[in-house]
């Protein structure tokens, strides 16, 4: 048990050091008072309204990707496989574009449409990696995800430079990945549907060791290998598209996080996946932090501060595990 | 690039140049404009050759002009060069602010000959402008341009100006750049008095996203609306546009 | 006799784009305490066979049955429970501590919950000892030489708590230490703890001295079955493998050996 107090207490650091910094200058005693439910209604309103929410969303998004990436490295067998590999980023990105080219109104109509085109994404990689005999064979699945990211991302290119509507090109940065549209309507909805595949996911780690092994020796050790791809990957899937339709596309988590876990504590999942989740969400938190507060007013994407720190880690892990 | 005289069939690729050589009385001598450029109603007659940026060299040549006027942006380079390489002048024009009209004028008006009316249209705008400056403290104004990301218009654009001289003050003005991607927490630590939508809508549909209720103006619906393409680009026009603005902002006072 | 725990009766198999058939009515038999052996060219059936018994794919006439049922009806953890299968090769992808891999070998035990008990950490204790890697056990798998990489895949077979072993060329990539470690500690688990092991190899001559029957695949077909002494002749082995042998002897067992080119068989072996 000794082992999570490490990771809990950052876990806990971030997220106090997320709810202190921001634009709005706020010192950590009026944070508190916040908080508490004191202090003047702007900086209530700031802390409770727009920096909690973020803060959670921000960890439970982080902690999705990396247990979206730990799995799939699992199941493809492959320590450079990441969540967005699986095409579904270019499906997010045409629904977007789509909407806003269509000119589809109303405040949900990205997040929404992202998540459509994920999930036609999600199927259509799906169905082309179902060779012949109903297997789900893992070499097709990398590819099959980039030839149809590929595809939608021409796609959305195409969409933009026809589009008559000139705001197709914010589409971009939203996809660029942000936590500011965080809000406790967007935070339940995301927390309620991620518990689905988050346990389901946490439910098949004795699988997901055997299958980590290669499909013939998992097969010999009692997995049921067919069935355990199957369902692993739509429900990593499931969970990324969500995570994506909710806060864009922000890389590294998924792909640096299991495996700065997996160099301390080995790759049983029964510990990989809680542990992945912890550091990713911290480090989502930590990265968002950084986003908002570096430049203020002035706001980076997430994406580009998870790539700035996922770098030199992943370079000093590899060369770690190299010695 | 140098002409030997002045130019007599240009194509115009933003839709502040078309309307600034409208405004010179060179209108007759646009050949082809972008698909965005709509005033003056005369430009409906004129070939289009589809985005300004970056734009289609082939139908460019095609319509057989003696000066291609760019926006000034790095993504025109390429087709700078290329028309430089086919021996067509080319001119490339910074318009984002209201003080960089005066400098385009009088260029454009040194390349059609049509240098008297430039400087007469930079003094009536410098007085129109003096005419309805307001001075005082107004009410801080917020220009959102897009919700999701936040980006809004900073002090290095014309938007900001107009807002200045119409007496209020832009809230992110401190910001030296055209505009800028920031947070909601941002905007409601900056807390402006008004939202300002420049589509014509009486209230921005991001408006309803339960996180923007933050903001004081949005809660409170505190929102002036202007709409035209005066506020799009920087034009002549501006003196009209700061009049418009002032009244949509005291309107809503009363 | 030890218990039935393979049995194939008349079994026949071809791969479903194939012109021939990979394995032609094979009977045979392995019992609880006793080494099999399977040996023959490439090509000749041997892991094919294996698999057939394991379950992998179903004859396509005769019968194939695992501890009485079908190998192919067998639920994929049952059968767990009962054959632990040690391959040539495996490539570990992701660091794994030994103790963690082995551990993984008790997963066909583990309940719902999937939590280790005692029992469970006993039996891969227990594994490591006999496998002689317990002083290995927080070692990376990735830093293990390719001999105790192999014991430590044999420690988690048999903290399956299996009733057999089935070793597919296992061996056939160890050096001559390794590959006889391997070979005496299951041999000594068959003697000791009845397991009944199949073993798979190129060896003959290392099959001859370990197995108590050796089943000889030429083209699907089994050329011969039974006690090396019976098995291992001039005639078998130069029909099946396509080249002139001698033979002679080692304690009782016959050993043979390829002639080369413009040697013949009545020379001296002095």
């Amino acid at each position: 048990m000794r082992r999570w107090l490490p990771l809990a207490a950052a876990a806990l650091a971030a997220l106090a050091l997320g709810l202190a910094v921001g634009p709005a200058g706020l010192t950590p005693a009026q944070v508190g008072s916040a908080l508490a439910g004191g202090g003047d209604s702007a900086a209530q309103a700031i802390v409770r309204e727009l920096r909690l929410p973020r803060v959670l969303l921000a960890f439970l998004v982080g902690g999705s990707l990396a247990v979206t990436g730990a799995t799939l490295q699992a199941v493809v067998r492959n320590p450079l496989a990441d969540p967005y590999l699986l095409g579904l980023s270019g499906g997010a990105g045409l629904g977007a574009v789509g909407a806003i080219a269509l000119g589809i109104g109303g405040a949900w109509s990205v997040p929404v449409a992202a998540m459509v085109g994920a999930l036609l994404a999600i199927a259509l990689v799906y169905r082309v990696a179902l060779v012949a005999g109903g297997q789900l064979d893992a070499r097709v699945l990398l590819l099959a995800g980039v030839v149809v990211g590929a595809f939608a991302a021409s796609l959305m290119g195409a969409v933009m430079a026809l589009s008559p509507a000139p705001e197709v090109r914010n589409a971009l940065l939203w996809l660029l990945g942000s936590f500011d549209g965080a809000s406790w309507r967007a935070l339940s909805v995301f927390g309620v549907y991620a518990l689905v595949p988050l346990t389901l996911l946490y439910s098949m780690a004795r699988p997901l060791d055997l299958l980590a092994l290669g499909e013939e020796p998992a097969r010999f050790l009692g997995a049921d290998v067919e069935r355990t791809k199957r369902i692993l990957y739509l429900g990593a899937s499931a969970l990324t598209a969500a995570a994506v339709s909710v806060s864009g596309i922000i890389g590294f988590v998924g792909l640096v996080i299991p495996h700065a876990i997996r160099i301390v504590w080995g790759h049983l999942h029964r510990e990989l996946l809680p542990g992945a989740f912890l550091l990713g969400g911290t480090l989502m938190v930590v990265a968002d932090a950084v986003a908002r507060t570096a430049f203020a007013p002035l706001e980076l994407p997430v994406g580009v501060v998870t790539a700035l720190i996922g770098v030199p880690v992943f370079v000093w892990l590899v060369r770690r595990w190299a010695s | 690039m140098a002409l030997e005289a002045p130019a007599r069939r240009i194509v115009s690729l933003s839709p502040a140049t078309t309307e600034l050589l409208f405004a010179l009385g060179a209108g007759d001598r646009v050949v082809g404009r972008t698909r965005w450029c709509a005033d003056p109603a005369a430009v409906r007659d004129v070939a289009s050759v589809g985005d300004g940026l970056d734009p289609n060299v082939e139908i460019i040549v095609s319509l057989r002009p003696d000066l291609v006027v760019f926006y000034h942006s790095a993504m025109n380079d390429a087709a700078i060069a290329r028309l430089g390489e086919l021996g067509i002048a080319t001119a490339s024009v910074k318009l984002d602010r209201l003080t960089d009209l005066a400098r385009a004028a009088r260029l454009l008006g040194a390349l059609t000959g049509r240098g008297a009316a430039a400087d007469s249209l930079v003094r009536e705008l410098d007085a129109g402008l003096q005419e309805v400056a307001a001075v005082g403290a107004g009410p801080s104004v917020l220009i959102l341009v897009w919700d999701n990301p936040p980006i809004v218009i900073g002090g290095a654009s014309f938007l900001s100006e107009i807002v200045t001289l119409a007496g209020a003050r832009n809230a992110f003005g401190d910001l030296d750049r055209p505009s800028a991607t920031v947070s909601i927490e941002a905007v409601a630590a900056r807390d402006p008095d008004v939202v300002l939508a420049t589509d014509g809508k009486s209230e921005p549909a991001w408006a309803r996203r339960p996180e923007w209720r933050v903001v004081g103006a949005v809660a409170a619906g505190r929102y002036a609306t202007v709409s035209g393409t005066e506020f799009s680009y920087p034009s002549f026009r501006a003196p009209a546009a700061v009049a418009r603005l002032r009244a949509a902002l005291e309107g809503r006072q009363r | 006799m030890g218990e039935l725990i393979f049995e194939a009766r008349a079994a026949r198999f071809r791969y479903p784009t194939a012109a021939v058939d990979a394995l032609r009515d094979i009977t045979l038999e392995v019992r609880l305490g006793e080494l099999v052996a399977l040996v023959g060219p490439n090509g000749s059936g041997k892991t094919t066979l294996a698999r057939l018994l394991l379950g992998v794919v179903e004859p396509d006439s005769g019968e194939v049955l695992a501890a009485g049922r079908p190998a192919a009806r067998w639920d994929r953890r049952g059968l767990a429970r009962l054959v632990g299968v040690v391959a040539q090769r495996e490539e570990p992808v992701f660091p794994l501590k030994v103790h963690q891999a082995v551990l993984l070998g008790r997963y066909p035990h583990l309940g719902p919950l999937g939590t280790p008990s005692r029992d469970d950490r006993a039996a891969v204790e227990s594994a490591m000892q006999r496998c002689d890697v317990a002083h290995l056990r927080d070692r990376w798998v990735g830093t293990l030489s390719g001999g105790e990489w192999q014991r430590v895949r044999v420690a988690r077979a048999l903290a399956q708590a299996p009733r057999a072993l089935v070793l597919d060329e296992a061996t056939a990539s160890l050096d001559v230490r390794h590959e006889m470690e391997v070979l005496e500690l299951v041999a000594a688990l068959v003697r000791d703890e009845g397991l009944a092991a199949l073993v798979v190899t190129h060896h003959v001559n290392l099959a001859a001295r370990f197995a108590d029957r050796i089943v000889v695949m030429d083209r699907g077909a089994a050329r011969a079955q039974g006690a090396p002494a019976e098995v291992i002749t001039r005639e078998v082995l130069e029909r099946v493998f396509g080249w002139p042998v001698a033979l002679s002897q080692w304690r009782d067992v016959p050993q043979f050996v390829p002639l080369r080119k413009g040697e013949t068989e009545d020379e001296d072996h002095s």
